[in-house]
């Protein structure tokens, strides 16, 4: 693996991670899917030069990543914006309104399902269960939930994202820092 | 495994323990229908086709993954089964776009076939199917996706028969697709066994897309022209204005030496015999110095006359000796055999020769006296330890490498490789040997205990070691092993017990050429000129001076002391890089199916039938003989046999006597060889008269009735049958067991399509005299697309080749499992 | 007696020839009546002479399926298929029929390659008129059984 670590695309953090996790299993392959969500969190979404590299990292071919990574709709091959909106729309969070937060959000920020907005802070998505039914309707920011939602609710959260991303942007920090 | 008895729908059925329950069924022929399952590949459970009701078990069971054990009790037709089927159907059927009568599998669809057999006319699914445009992934494979049914067959046949992985299955649910590795193209060996494989019309060839369908077609299944391994090919072959041509080749036969194999070159190779190149009129070369075409009767005129008159000139350039022929590494063994005998008994020469791309010559001798120790190709699946030295199967020997693999991921068979480079095999390999590219005969000298040969290269003990445990052994070489090499090494192997060797050639009957004596010092059957009274019967007269080799014969020609050249099938003037100019002084008369660099400066000029469009039979390169079925027509072209058969008639000589042909003329051998099977009862012979037996005399075996004749067949294999042409190549094979040692041929396997090994060991080790040369040898080392001068006339490969060159970037790695 | 019944029994014959004689004729006028038929009346299930039809978009109908083929008991019919391309478009489908010729030196004319058809593109018209002197012109090829673009636009 040293070829691959001098060449690496991955940070030398999360290179050192990946080179513990191959050897944790007792098949390579089985480090395949936290690889790819790792590399993902990290890059931002599943770009050719990551996928080449996790598939010689287990000596695996680009194609076998690719099928793998193309079944679980949390892992694209697509850049998203800086917060990626996820709304729940399935049955608990659609009953008590999921759709109204849905076509508000696209209204608000002007894009539809998978849309990124022009200045790529934000995209939308629309997606199954995220695990919040007792406090539906709920939507998923990044990693970050947010719960019991109403119109106004969901304007608030937007606003706060987006004086964030101001912040960040003044300061030149980084996006996933 | 111990066998266990259990009943399927009321019958009891013994089978060893642990034997697939869908297996287990068929052999006892009850059919149990699957779309997911394919023996050999590695099991799915897709599909929910071959459900059975197992007693004592709440739910129906796939038979593709229940093993069978003692006292179960299963059945496998009822209305409760039916109706899961039928769901399974209308299931897949939800977004199949039922254009069968457009799609090229229809007619030999599996899914079409369980439909009719199982299906519902009508469905609960009104939604709008999906529909996506066709792909084209290569030259060579299309992609339709909604006829797909996602059986996976195709992605296993090509991760782990062939070891390619260029397929997979990208996205899930009812949007699952399958893709292949380049994204929208192909980067693979394009060995199209994902056509073969695939039940339905998903997978379709670029050559037979949209050109016809399968019951419109004879299914013809003859033996591929290309490389040596000799797979059964089937042709699907449909009449045409002037004579029959080819639409299709594949492997629909499954009852080969291939079982289910064949590559790029059997499968796509075949449009060579309509190329717009072939001749199809003979020429002359008139006053005006070209090449003319002219009747077929005016030019064996031309050159029986020529012949003739050359032969019996008493100048000091005229005589037999000044006559040279050279034959083909393509032929039939009877034609090959017949130009021998011709050159030999008709124009009285040994100046006969061939291109010789393997030095079999050298193989025999050393094999000779050791009976049981020449490989079979069917022993390559199942050999429990195979040591492969030079060469690479996966591009020259495409069936050998299927085999190799099919028996690591059965048998788990450890195979051990020494090579001067990297081969694909490695991935399957137990232990390596790289050697030094001259490094072939001190690996021999190694093996045998001697330290210092290979004393640098790091594992080379520990691989002598393992290689020197095996308890059996197949040992198989390829064309760096020459002359003295091949006899070291033999001998090496011939010391230990359980050792069997097998030697790599090119060309579909190189071997068969060798084996019929087209050597100016060997008769057929290795046997030495020089031997005094070798076949008196048959060959009179005959000379006992060694005749000239083909560089020779060429040279001799340039210098002009050769009058007349006779081609049969060959490019000898390219391939050993002579002026054509120089020839201009002798009389070249050539028989090919191209203008070749020969042809181009020849007197005459011959149309010759391919292998494609003629019977008789063929040697592969392990010495499996398999019968040739004559498939396409085409109008203008004669086969070799009878050409030869013709020019010998034009130039007096006794036909009869050169092809044993007619009433009383059939003498088949004793049968002494101890080698053949069982069930081969030798028939009195020779047959004192054939009054009153009246054979089937072909109504029914036409060359495109397409299925096996049994009468015939038992007719042929008994001798029986009436050799009533000159131009019956079967009667050429009479002469041949009789007169050639390693031909004991078990007829009735032959006859039915089977291969059946010829016998080096048969031939006497006191017969042979020295070796010739091992410069001689010109191996071609053709890859997966190419094949000497028949692959340059081939669309199909000629495309694929440019097409894999343009995907520059090498085969994607393989999986590490 | 009997010669009574005998006289009774053709007078009955009789009656039956003069009524006749009186009704007004059925024969049909062929060939010398009026219309393009020049007389000759057809019912609707006449199988004549082929017809290969075409859709809406005057398309081929016909994908070249071979079934007709298949089913025809007397083997007259022979087609050649081709691929279809995006500058060259015959049929509607991937394939279309590059050779449709039916030998009526050997159709029976039993109407089972009308009744395999999966498209309809086979139906039998009314064409009877097939006598020929010489039998190479009764092989029909696919410009003669084709059903003309212009008749689409007239319907």
């Amino acid at each position: 693996m040293s070829s691959a670590e001098t060449m690496s695309i991955f940070s030398p953090a999360l290179s050192a991670r990946f080179d513990a996790l191959v050897l944790k299993y007792p098949v390579k392959r089985s480090a395949l899917i936290p690889m790819m969500l790792y590399a993902q969190d990290e890059v931002g979404y599943l770009s050719d030069a990551v996928i080449e590299e996790i598939a010689q990292r287990l000596d695996l071919t680009m194609l076998d990543v690719r099928n793998v990574a193309s079944y679980y709709s949390m892992l694209r091959f697509k850049p998203v914006g800086k917060y990626n909106v996820q709304v729940c729309t399935n049955i608990s969070c659609m009953l008590r309104g999921a759709y109204d937060i849905f076509e508000h959000l696209e209204e608000k920020l002007g894009i539809g399902h998978k849309g990124i907005t022009a200045d790529g802070v934000f995209s939308l998505e629309e997606v199954e269960c995220i695990g919040v039914c007792c406090w539906a309707p709920a939507i998923q920011v990044n990693y970050d939930f947010h719960d019991d939602l109403t119109n106004d609710k969901v304007d608030e959260v937007i606003a706060a994202y987006r004086a964030k991303a101001g912040r960040a942007d003044a300061k030149g920090e980084s996006a996933n820092a | 495994m111990p066998d266990v008895t259990f009943t399927v729908d009321g019958k009891k059925l013994t089978a060893p323990a642990g034997t697939l329950l869908i297996e287990a069924c068929r052999k006892a022929g009850i059919e149990i229908p699957a779309f997911c399952y394919y023996p050999g590949l590695s099991l799915q459970a897709a599909c929910r086709m071959c459900v059975v009701r197992q007693e004592k078990v709440p739910k129906l069971q796939t038979a593709c993954t229940t093993t069978v054990a003692e006292g179960q009790v299963f059945t496998t037709e009822s209305p409760e089964i039916t109706q899961a089927r039928k769901a399974t159907i209308e299931l897949l059927l939800g977004n199949h776009p039922l254009d069968c009568p457009v799609c090229d599998a229809g007619g030999e669809c599996e899914l079409q076939d369980m439909t009719f057999r199982y299906g519902a006319g009508e469905s609960l699914y009104t939604e709008a199917k999906n529909h996506r445009e066709e792909q084209k992934w290569s030259p060579a494979v299309y992609f339709d996706r909604p006829r797909c049914i996602l059986c996976y067959r195709c992605v296993r046949m090509c991760g782990e028969g062939m070891d390619v992985w260029a397929l997979g299955i990208a996205n899930r649910g009812s949007s699952a697709i399958i893709a292949p590795n380049g994204g929208d193209h192909l980067d693979c060996e394009q060995c199209g066994m994902c056509i073969d494989a695939c039940p339905v019309g998903a997978l379709t060839s670029d050559t037979y897309r949209y050109k016809t369908r399968p019951w419109e077609m004879n299914h013809v299944s003859t033996v591929c022209t290309h490389c040596g391994d000799g797979c059964k090919v089937t042709l699907g072959v449909r009449q045409v204005d002037d004579g029959a041509e080819i639409v299709r080749g594949d492997n629909r036969d499954k009852s080969g030496i291939n079982g289910d194999f064949l590559c790029a070159k059997g499968r796509f190779g075949f449009d060579f015999v309509d190329s717009k190149d072939r001749l199809t009129k003979p020429l002359v070369r008139n006053a005006a110095g070209t090449l003319e075409p002219v009747t077929w009767e005016h030019a064996i005129r031309v050159v029986s006359n020529k012949l003739k008159e050359i032969r019996d000139s008493k100048t000091e350039n005229g005589g037999g000796s000044s006559i040279g022929v050279i034959g083909s590494n393509t032929g039939t063994n009877e034609e090959n055999y017949l130009l021998q005998k011709f050159a030999r008994t008709v124009l009285g020469t040994n100046n006969i020769d061939h291109i010789r791309t393997t030095d079999y010559a050298a193989f025999v001798r050393a094999m000779a006296g050791h009976e049981h120790r020449a490989a079979s190709l069917r022993d390559t699946e199942t050999a429990k330890a195979i040591l492969l030295i030079g060469g690479n199967p996966t591009e020259e020997h495409p069936l050998l490498a299927w085999n190799i693999r099919t028996n690591f991921r059965h048998n788990t068979a450890r195979l051990y490789i020494a090579t001067d480079s990297p081969i694909k095999l490695e991935r399957q390999a137990r232990q390596t040997l790289s050697l030094p590219v001259e490094g072939y005969e001190s690996l021999t000298a190694f093996l045998s205990g001697d330290d210092s040969a290979l004393g640098e290269i790091e594992n080379a003990k520990t691989f002598r070691e393992a290689v020197n445990a095996e308890e059996s052994l197949l040992v198989i070489f390829g064309q760096e092993f020459r002359g003295a090499a091949i006899e070291s090494l033999v001998k090496w192997g011939l010391a230990k017990e359980n050792v069997k060797f097998a030697y790599l050639g090119d060309y579909a009957n190189s071997r068969g050429a060798a084996d019929m004596g087209l050597s100016p010092d060997l008769l057929p059957g290795y046997i030495p000129v020089t031997t005094p009274g070798a076949f008196a019967e048959e060959y009179p007269n005959l000379s006992t001076q060694p005749g000239m080799t083909a560089p020779e014969m060429l040279d001799a020609g340039c210098r002009g002391e050769l009058a007349a050249l006779y081609i049969v099938g060959s490019d000898p003037v390219t391939a050993y890089g002579t002026d054509p100019a120089a020839l201009k002084r002798a009389f070249v008369v050539v028989q090919d199916i191209f203008l070749t660099g020969t042809a181009a400066l020849a007197d005459v000029v011959l149309p010759a039938a391919s292998l494609y469009e003629k019977a008789g039979t063929v040697t592969n390169t392990f010495g499996d003989i398999q019968l040739v079925k004559k498939a396409a027509d085409k109008a203008g072209v004669k086969p070799d046999f009878e050409i030869l058969v013709r020019i010998a008639g034009g130039m007096g000589a006794d036909v009869k006597k050169l092809v044993p042909f007619g009433r009383g003329s059939i003498t088949v051998p004793a049968v002494t060889a101890p080698a053949l099977s069982v069930d081969f009862v030798p028939t009195p012979r020779p047959i004192p008269s054939l009054r009153g037996i009246h054979g089937d005399l072909g109504q029914s075996r036409g060359a495109h009735s397409g299925e096996a004749d049994r009468h015939a067949v038992w007719l042929a294999a008994r001798g029986l049958e009436l050799r009533l042409s000159p131009f019956d190549p079967l009667a050429a094979l009479d002469e041949i067991e009789r007169l050639v040692p390693s031909y004991k041929l078990d007829r009735l396997n032959l006859f039915a399509g089977n291969d059946v090994h010829s016998e080096p060991g048969f031939v006497p080790v006191a017969s042979l005299t020295a070796p010739t040369a091992a410069e001689l040898i010109l191996p071609a080392h053709d890859g997966l697309f190419t094949s000497g001068v028949l692959g340059d006339h081939t669309k199909a490969l000629v495309e694929l080749n440019s097409y894999q060159e343009s995907i520059s970037q090498p085969v994607a790695e393989a999986a590490a499992d | 007696m009997s010669i009574a019944r005998n006289i009774a029994g053709i007078a009955k014959g009789m009656s039956i020839t003069f009524r006749e004689m009186l009704e007004p004729t059925q024969v049909e006028n062929y060939p010398d009546g009026p219309g393009p038929l020049r007389g000759a009346k057809f019912e609707q299930r006449f199988r004549g002479k082929h017809e290969l039809q075409r859709d809406e978009n005057g398309l081929e109908k016909c994908v070249a399926c071979f079934l007709c083929a298949a089913a025809c008991p007397s083997n007259c019919i022979f087609i050649e298929a081709a691929d279809n391309t995006e500058e060259k478009r015959i049929s509607s489908s991937e394939r279309y029929a590059k050779t449709y010729n039916i030998d009526y030196n050997r159709c029976i004319f039993c109407g089972y390659c009308v009744e395999a058809c999966p498209t309809d593109a086979i139906t039998h018209g009314h064409g009877f008129e097939l006598a020929s002197l010489n039998a190479t012109n009764l092989v029909m090829r696919k410009e003669d059984m084709l059903v003309p673009v212009a008749s689409l636009t007239a319907r």
